[in-house]
């Protein structure tokens, strides 16, 4: 088959880059591939990408950052989406012009928006197959209100936890769609897994609130004071970077927490350490908790929703511990830290236990998802044929947003008419 | 085509093995990045040989010693030479380089990416060294401990702040020594240093030459911006550690406020 994939930006660092980037290139084992970057901004991609994956962007921020209709507001893109303000008219036209001369069997689209794009734009003999890496729970009610639109024209819709793909089957009514969960793939590490002797626990990802990373500082200390010789690494960077070093100094812990910076591929990091770290109030997959794993690290993770739950079980290849508290956080941490066989045999579990990401397995589930959309379309016929139940709850749903956006538009109403 | 990224592993000894897809060329080059507008002049040679299922290898044994600087690599294949990417470091065996005893003459490597994306070795060499560990800073109190490697014990030691470009200006702290004359601290809260850089040195005995503090027995190349420090207030002057582009251990002192 001939597969397409619809993405942001291939050149930034983030999980659906490096997610996207394993998929296509252990897709391309057996198929001819390529990624559509939709915004390009440096000359090569942060993840060195299989040369039979072809990469091709659409509009390139260095020579067209000005064009004229880049500055104007994007119209199919939905304004309501994370990365509207990235969009535009030149996205919108660029995007459309993509997928009315794709020669592929199907497209991907890796967000919400680019979803829309490819279930309102592509041609009728292409399957389109929609992710979300992101969780429908977490939309604003707008965003949900445009998708349930704008999905049905989808022939798959693939989230990454089981968790979001049950709320898109209650929540959304999409006739004919086949709703799935498809985990984030990892690929086989080419580095020997860390033998847990390491005196070094390490966190990833953007310096962002959402990551609680002052609540990683913050419980270290306890670590620091039992285990002066331990260090923390927070590897990426973000908005919080100076708000975590004061918090770093505040704390007096510049001898033991260490601010990276940002690193890609993580592989080389992670071996260097031997307890990983994951501290999000909400985490739509946890990318980074798999990657750890596979490098023989047990991670400490928040139970957050949605995704270290479906990836970690507690106590035997890692811990989960309540968002947001410091306290058990600190204390999961010190239970690793002082036990070194609890830890390495952690670390095995945590090994193999992983290995249901490796691209394998995911890669054959993936590959059954779009053969099935290909079929469907060829034969002029929806994915799924059966009337999916839950229709009712997702009446509910949609009443309830269309009425959650009507009452903050109330309410903006009500804030322009004071003086 | 693309260059291939070559792929390195360096042992506690130091030895670094690089490897990258077989079929692209006979060696690699280490080229001491001169200085801006020199020639460059200190090159070396590594054979590049296959090792079976498509790797190539190319070992840079603990022997030579390399000068110290930064060391770009390139890709040898006839009379062409192409710098290298870098594939996976693997740079583990460095975390804890601090724990082991070291002689002298002092050589490190530290394999790293330049800024503008490409594989290079850090590389240091001392006659002997002061590795610089924990800074505390309790008020205007700033303490700051260290070990001493490649010279002998520590007698009679003298721990010396030099101001730059201040024409031989030093100021002299005594040391606290461990009983293995190695580990020493010593505390700066000295209200009357003029406003400026001041490096740090030790002096292990009287008459002996002085020994740069530095901190450079881990896998960080560049650790200016990851072991950051905050200033301690000493009177009207702020006095903060941090390292410079070198990771040499330095002074800034400022006026407070």
């Amino acid at each position: 088959m001939k597969i397409s994939f619809l993405l942001h930006n291939a050149y930034a660092i983030g999980g659906t880059i490096t997610t996207t980037f394993n998929l296509a290139q252990a897709l391309a084992e057996r198929h001819e591939v390529e990624i559509v970057s939709v915004l390009r901004h440096r000359e090569l991609p942060n993840f060195v990408l299989d040369p039979r994956v072809s990469l091709r962007p659409l509009v390139d921020l260095r020579q067209e950052r000005d064009h004229p209709l880049h500055q104007r507001p994007a119209r199919v893109f939905p304004r309501s989406e994370y990365r509207y303000g990235q969009y535009s008219e030149l996205t919108d036209h660029r995007i459309a012009e993509a997928l009315a001369t794709i020669e592929a069997d199907a497209v991907i689209g890796t967000r919400p928006g680019l979803n829309v794009h490819l279930a309102g734009q592509a041609p009728p003999h292409v399957a389109r197959v929609g992710q979300e890496h992101l969780t429908l729970d977490n939309h604003s009610p707008r965003l949900r209100t445009a998708l349930r639109r704008a999905y049905r024209g989808l022939d798959v819709l693939t989230t990454v936890t089981e968790a979001d793909a049950a709320a898109y089957r209650r929540r959304m009514r999409l006739p004919g769609v086949r709703v799935e969960a498809l985990p984030n793939s990892v690929p086989d590490p080419v580095l020997p897994a860390a033998d847990g002797s390491a005196k070094v626990v390490v966190a990833a990802g953007r310096l962002v609130p959402v990551k609680r990373y002052d609540l990683l500082v913050e419980a270290f200390a306890a670590v620091a004071a039992e285990h002066p010789d331990w260090q923390l690494r927070i590897y990426g960077k973000g908005e919080e970077q100076d708000r975590l070093r004061r918090l770093i100094t505040d704390l007096g812990l510049w001898n033991n927490v260490f601010l990276m910076g940002a690193a890609a591929p993580m592989e080389a990091e992670w071996v260097k350490g031997s307890i990983g770290a994951a501290t999000s109030d909400f985490e739509p997959f946890g990318m980074t908790i798999v990657e750890a794993m596979r490098c023989g690290l047990p991670v400490v993770s928040t139970d957050c929703p949605h995704g270290p739950a479906e990836i970690i079980a507690d106590r035997v290849d890692g811990r989960l511990v309540p968002v947001g508290d410091r306290d058990a956080l600190a204390a999961a941490l010190l239970e690793l830290v002082g036990d070194d066989e609890l830890r390495r045999r952690m670390s095995r579990a945590a090994q193999e236990n992983a290995r249901r990401f490796a691209p394998g397995p995911v890669v054959e589930q993936a590959e059954r998802l779009i053969t099935e959309a290909v079929s469907a379309r060829r034969a002029g016929r929806r994915v799924v044929r059966q009337r999916q139940g839950g229709t009712l709850t997702a009446r509910g749903s949609a009443a309830r947003d269309t009425a959650l956006i009507a009452a903050s538009g109330a309410l903006r109403l009500v804030r322009k008419g004071r003086p | 085509m693309t260059t291939p990224r070559a792929g390195c592993a360096i042992d506690a000894e130091g030895r670094i093995t690089f490897a990258l897809p077989a079929g692209h060329g006979h060696g690699l080059l280490l080229r001491l990045r001169p200085k801006k507008g020199q020639p460059e002049e200190t090159l070396h040679v590594l054979d590049l040989d296959s090792v079976g299922e498509g790797r190539a290898q190319a070992v840079l044994g603990a022997e030579p010693v390399l000068a110290e600087g930064r060391w770009d690599v390139y890709l040898l294949d006839g009379d062409e030479r192409t710098r290298l990417r870098p594939g996976p470091r693997d740079l583990r065996a460095l975390v804890d380089g601090h724990l082991r005893e070291r002689r002298g003459p002092l050589a490190v490597r530290v394999p790293y990416v330049t800024k503008d994306g490409y594989l290079a070795v850090r590389t240091w060499l001392r006659p002997a060294h002061a590795e610089a560990d924990r800074v505390d800073i309790t008020g205007g109190t700033l303490k700051v401990a260290a070990r001493l490697h490649g010279a002998s014990p520590l007698d009679g030691a003298e721990v010396r702040l030099r101001l730059r470009r201040g024409e031989g200006t030093l100021r002299t702290v005594e040391p606290l020594v461990a009983e293995d004359g190695r580990s020493f601290s010593f505390t700066v809260d000295d209200a009357t240093l003029d406003i400026g850089i001041w490096d740090l040195f030790v002096r292990p005995a009287a008459g002996a030459p002085m020994i740069r503090l530095a901190r450079l027995l881990d896998d960080v190349a560049d650790r200016k911006h990851v072991h950051v420090y905050p200033g301690a207030t000493a009177g009207e002057l702020v006095v903060r550690p941090y390292y410079t582009v070198d990771n040499d251990l330095s002074l800034e002192v400022t006026r407070a406020g």
